[in-house]
């Protein structure tokens, strides 16, 4: 129980929101850093710590993600996106148990592409947000393809990691009533927020006021390791349902 | 002003949209061509947005490749300035052309703008110019053309604009449907809005203006006008179909599924008071009294909407609601920006002497003209290029010819006729493609007539396609195709039978698929085989004799009765009592037997025999064919306009043009624009066989042209895709003459082969002939040819004075000799009132699709869906794409299309061309300006240019 309650205040959103959010000292840079950096530890953990699944909490962590999953279509900054994803997907973290580790690996190792995006957005537009630099399909296509990348796989498109893992934990658990509205809800939550964003930031009609900017060679490396590991991660999933299927 | 007036007053605003199976290239400034050019552009950017010039910097490139003259930018920037009183000025604006205009955007976009210490002055002129601290009228200019939905959803986090348009689009899609669903929609035939009262159950006893009216009183709209012109431009696609259909009554879908545009107006404001009835703001007072209350929160949520806000805006109003504040620092920061602007420009210009806030109106008087002058000036360059390589020079043609050929004045016959010119005794004329010769085509097998001849013209002659073979082979293939096309569409269009239809015969559609994509022109040879080859064919062209008509009509209304009989009556008549029925029926004859009130009802309604659709019939067949005197008079017509009226060549080929490509909804964009968008091969096929009559050539004779007997007119047809000819009715050749025939054949194929090889290197990813062929059958490409993209003006005038010139494609060449021309000059009106008319909408067609392809274009093809049979959009919903479609003129993005009016050359003394001007219906947009006009006056040794309203002399000679 104790574990689960760790692992709750690692992932789960109530804390971020009470504490870090209404406080004008923290941008939403520093919240998404502080809380990968708990779902790093909480991943870390969770391979030395047995996870139980504790239905009251997957209950709060499930409206939380709910909650978040609202602001998330509302919000239209990049680096409020990333952790806003971050409590979508805390149910998972505490439903899925071992797999739960790995899942959130790959969901993190996806958000760090996507806050290495709000940091070029930040560095070269004044803002991480997406809504005002438009059109980048069209302008600066890589960016485009790293973006598109990232939220696919947030947004549990296979032959991404995320979604083979949430295939591979599907096949191996039990289901119950719970379950079911969980895993449906938050699926189509990191689906429709993952869509909603990549139809608002890369597609339309360029902005005229804008100077387009495309990612110079130090800008790339990060984004090709992550999609290096995100590659990685997929084979290592695909193995994980093939076991389970032969 | 009734509510009618209201809507007539604005719909010149929405171009015209022709289906696309005929696409017309039309201007989609039509209705602002009774303003200048200039100022036309100006006051469509207000209404559209849109851009209307081309970037400075693309004219910059042309400058520095000196395709655009200095000393001509230098006349034309000294021109504007002394217009707009600033000729002082000349320097300082001459060097903002080259300088400072084409880096303006960038300076803004640099993020520092602390670098200079910001005059104060400055500031407050651009804070009034700008209205930043006035937000009233700042609102006024953002939501100028916005609805009230549309308002609240910016405000309230609606979506409603999504839903109202899609529910507008799938009613009008479906009611306008001409046959591309399967289950069309009932009760069409009470009209728009009626369809739509029983479509939505909306119970309401008067018509669509009634309700409009009813509709913006409750809106509480102000300037009625301009809502229903905002409304109008929410779809604009299908807001100028319905404008077409409506204003044209032969349109035969409007005949029978009357629209209207007060109709699809009271159906778009039906969904808006729908949506807002419920929602907090739903008249523009309650939205007036918000405005007022939250000005700022209001003024950053539409500059949100419209994606002016910059990030940081946006941020801050997820974190804060102190709006006041945000918009101010908003505010601050672009005038700082606007003032850096005109600081850096300053620094640039090294300007001492003028004050920023005066500068600062100089450069926004620049910034307003300088697409226009660099326009002028690129087309000023092209203009004095062209008449300094002229041939002005008197050398007579001696030489008999083998062949001559007329080929369409189209730009893409240009590259054809200098190759034909090339390859041996040959001379080439130039005309519409409907030669003058105006026809309703009825094609073999098929029931629907063609209008061939330019939109603005209506033939008055109907020719049919008629077979000289037997054609049961064609009868029977073409049975089987039909039989498996029907059963293949039911296979796939019955709700039940798809998935065991994909299961069980899906893999023969492999074939083509993979044929298609890997081997075209193997699989299109393949399929070639199973096609129904149509037989030999002629046409009607005599007149039929009043007993002919009588006969035929007859003979349709006994037909129809028997059909009837079958189909609906259980009674069986006799022929003599089926003549008595429809003798009953059409000249209201006793009838001497008992026949059903049921039936002669079904015969009357549906399969309309009644006196009024007798006299229909004796109306249209009355239009088959031509007299002698109208033969002989089109003939002399079209020869005395090309200037051909003697020293025939024995063949004389007349040359109709057409593309061929695959999976292409814009393939009629491709076709001949003087023949409405479709083949020209009938109006030539025709012309020549009234030109090989005899009692034709004798009759003509008498009016001055002999034609000898050993002349052969031999129609021809030029696939513009490939620059292949193919040839028709050779049969009427002799042996011997079939023999010096074949030297011309073979010549033609020659020149074809070298035409494709000086296209190779305009065509993008094309290296061989072979690849040029595959382009006309691979069904994923989207460039087929270039079509007329580079078209950049038109010369009127003998081909010798130009001969020698290559154009690349880029010009409309017609034959004319002024000298054969009378006072009125009425051929050069001929030439005016079609070829030049179709001219201009090309060209300005291409103009604006290729400056802003978002607002008068159709977008990227890739992304198109065939809607309705009538025209394309995007995906599943989207509003009806007008336009040029980007793959026809950019290329990966750049303009491959040079926009410029036409320029149009005119080889002619300046009366005729005065005259003609004046007869015209070309006259408002000549005397507007949306053409160039040049005269060249061989008699009075000058050329002319038509400019600010007056003939200026640019050239002596």
């Amino acid at each position: 129980m104790i574990a689960n309650i760790v692992f709750f205040l690692l992932v789960g959103a109530l804390p971020y929101y009470i504490f870090l959010e209404k406080s004008e000292k923290f941008s939403s840079k520093f919240i998404f850093q502080l809380s990968a950096f708990l779902l790093t530890c909480a991943i870390v953990l969770s391979f030395f710590i047995e996870n139980e699944y504790s239905k009251t909490l997957v209950v709060i962590a499930y409206i939380s993600a709910m909650y978040s999953v609202y602001r998330a279509m509302k919000t239209t900054n990049f680096y409020k996106l990333a952790y806003y994803f971050i409590y979508i997907n805390a149910p998972f973290f505490l439903l899925f148990e071992e797999n739960g580790a790995f899942y959130s690996l790959s969901l993190l190792i996806s958000l760090f592409g996507l806050y290495a995006i709000a940091n070029f957005y930040e560095k070269h537009y004044g803002s991480a947000n997406y809504l005002y630099v438009r059109g980048i399909t069209l302008a600066t296509p890589l960016v485009g393809i790293y973006i598109t990348v990232y939220l696919i796989s947030i947004g549990l498109y296979p032959p991404l990691p995320n979604s083979l893992f949430f295939l591979a934990y599907v096949f191996d658990t039990e289901a119950d009533f719970l379950w079911y509205i969980i895993i449906i809800s938050i699926y189509c939550g990191n689906f429709l927020v993952s869509m909603k964003v990549l139809e608002k930031s890369i597609f339309g009609k360029t902005n005229p006021n804008i100077h387009y900017v495309d990612l110079n060679t130090k800008e790339k490396i990060p984004h090709f390791t992550i999609i290096v590991l995100l590659g990685l991660l997929s084979l290592y999933a695909t193995k994980e349902i093939f076991t389970w299927v032969l | 002003m009734g509510i009618v007036a209201k809507l007539d007053a604005i719909k010149g605003n929405v171009p015209h949209y022709w289906p696309i199976g005929s696409f017309i290239h039309h201007n989609p400034l039509k209705g602002f061509e009774y303003l200048n050019f200039k100022e036309g552009l100006s006051r469509a950017k207000k209404i559209y947005g849109g851009k209307v010039y081309m970037e400075p910097s693309y004219y910059l490139k042309f400058y520095h490749e000196e395709k655009i003259s200095h000393a001509i930018l230098e006349e034309n920037l000294k021109e504007v300035l002394e217009v707009d009183g600033l000729a002082q000025y000349y320097d300082l604006a001459m060097k903002c052309l080259l300088e400072v205009n084409p880096q303006w955007n960038e300076f803004r976009k640099q993020a520092d703008n602390k670098e200079h210490p910001i005059d104060k002055e400055l500031l407050d002129y651009l804070d009034d110019e700008f209205s930043y601290h006035n937000k009233e009228r700042w609102l006024k200019q953002l939501t100028k053309h916005m609805t009230l939905y549309e308002m609240n959803d910016i405000l309230f986090y609606r979506d409603d604009k999504e839903i109202i348009e899609k529910s507008i689009i799938e009613y009008i899609s479906r009611y306008l449907d001409e046959e591309q669903t399967t289950i069309a929609m009932q009760n069409r035939e009470l009209g728009m809005f009626e369809t739509f009262k029983l479509y939505e159950n909306f119970e309401y006893p008067y018509d669509s203006e009634r309700f409009v009216e009813e509709a913006l009183d409750k809106l509480h709209v102000k300037n009625k006008e301009r809502y229903l012109l905002t409304h109008l431009l929410k779809l604009h696609g299908w807001a100028g179909f319905i404008k077409y259909r409506s204003e044209d009554p032969t349109y035969y879908a409007q005949q029978q599924y009357p629209s209207s545009l007060m109709d699809y107006m009271a159906i778009r404001l039906y969904y808006e008071l729908a949506y807002l009835q419920h929602r907090e703001i739903n008249n523009f007072d309650l939205l007036h009294e918000y405005s007022l209350k939250n000005s700022s929160y209001v003024v950053l949520k539409v500059l949100k909407h419209n994606y002016n806000l910059p990030g940081k805006y946006i941020d801050l109003m997820e974190e804060s609601d102190n709006y006041d504040d945000i918009l101010e620092r908003y505010v601050q920061e672009e005038l700082q920006l606007d003032a850096k602007q005109v600081h850096l420009a300053n620094d640039i210009l090294k300007n001492r002497d003028i004050p920023l806030v005066e500068l600062a109106k100089i450069m926004e008087v620049l910034r307003e003209e300088e697409g226009y002058i660099w326009m002028k000036s690129l087309e000023d360059t092209y203009i004095h290029s062209f008449i300094n390589e002229m041939d002005l020079s008197d050398k007579p043609q001696t030489q008999r010819a083998l062949a001559s050929v007329t080929m369409c004045l189209d730009v893409r016959s240009e590259i054809m006729r200098r190759s034909i010119e090339k390859s041996g005794n040959y001379t080439t004329f130039g005309a519409g493609g409907f030669l003058g010769f105006p026809i309703a085509f009825v094609e073999f097998d098929k029931t629907n007539e063609q209008l061939l001849c330019p939109a603005v013209v209506k033939p008055g002659n109907i020719v049919f396609e008629i077979p000289k073979e037997i054609d049961s082979d064609y009868k029977s293939k073409k049975t089987v195709t039909k039989t498996t096309k029907k059963v293949i569409t039911d296979l796939k269009n019955n709700p039940f039978t798809p998935y065991i239809m994909v299961e069980a015969i899906g893999w023969f559609f492999g074939i083509n698929l993979f044929g298609k994509t890997f081997a075209p022109q193997k699989t299109e040879k393949f399929f070639a085989k199973f096609k129904a080859k149509k037989p030999q064919t002629t046409y009607t062209l005599d007149k039929l004799s009043d007993q002919e008509i009588m006969m035929y009509i007859n003979k349709l209304h006994i037909h129809l009765i028997h059909e009837a009989m079958v189909k609906e009556s259980s009674n069986q008549y006799t022929e003599e009592e089926i003549e008595a029925i429809r003798d009953y029926l059409v000249f209201g004859k006793e009838l001497s037997f008992d026949v059903s009130e049921n039936f002669l009802t079904v015969l009357k309604d549906e399969y309309q025999i009644t006196p009024d659709d007798y006299e229909l019939q004796k109306a249209k067949l009355a239009k088959v064919g031509f007299t002698l005197e109208e033969k002989v008079e089109y003939l002399y017509k079209f020869l005395t306009m090309i200037g051909q009226v003697d020293n025939f060549a024995e063949f004389v080929l007349l040359s109709g043009h057409v593309s061929r490509s695959d999976n292409n909804p814009f393939e009629s964009a491709l076709d001949c624009g003087a023949c409405g968008g479709k083949s020209s091969l009938p109006n030539n096929r025709a012309m020549c066989m009234i030109a090989n009559s005899k009692e034709v050539r004798e009759e003509i004779a008498k009016k001055g042209i002999v034609i000898p007997d050993d002349v052969k007119f031999i129609p021809t047809l030029h696939i513009t895709t490939t620059d292949e000819v193919e040839f028709y009715d050779t049969d009427i050749l002799t042996q011997e003459e079939m023999q010096r025939f074949s030297v011309v054949m073979e010549d033609f194929k020659k020149a074809s082969a070298n035409a494709r090889k000086e296209r190779i290197s305009q065509l993008p990813y094309t290296k061989t002939e072979n690849d040029i062929m595959v382009k006309s059958m691979d069904w994923s490409e989207t460039r087929p040819e270039w079509g007329l993209a580079g078209v950049m003006g038109v010369f009127a005038g003998p081909r010798k004075s130009v001969k020698h010139m290559a154009f690349g494609n880029r010009l409309f060449l017609h034959s004319y000799d002024a000298d054969l021309d009378n006072e009125n000059a009425d051929i050069l009106t001929r030439i005016f009132n079609g070829p030049l008319v179709v001219g201009e909408w090309i060209n300005l067609e291409h103009y604006f699709a290729t400056v802003d392809n978002v607002a008068y274009g159709a977008g990227s093809k890739v992304y198109h869906n065939v809607v309705s049979k009538v025209g394309v959009f995007n995906g599943n919903f989207s509003d009806l794409k007008i336009g040029l479609p980007t793959q026809s003129v950019l290329l990966e993005g750049e303009a491959y299309h040079e926009p410029v009016r036409l320029l149009t050359y005119m080889e002619a003394p300046l009366e005729t061309v005065g005259k003609a001007v004046e007869n015209s219906i070309a006259k408002e947009f000549i005397l507007n300006e949306w053409i160039r006009p040049i005269i060249i006056d061989k008699k009075a040794k000058k050329v002319y240019s038509y400019e600010s309203g007056d003939f200026k002399v640019i050239k002596e000679f």
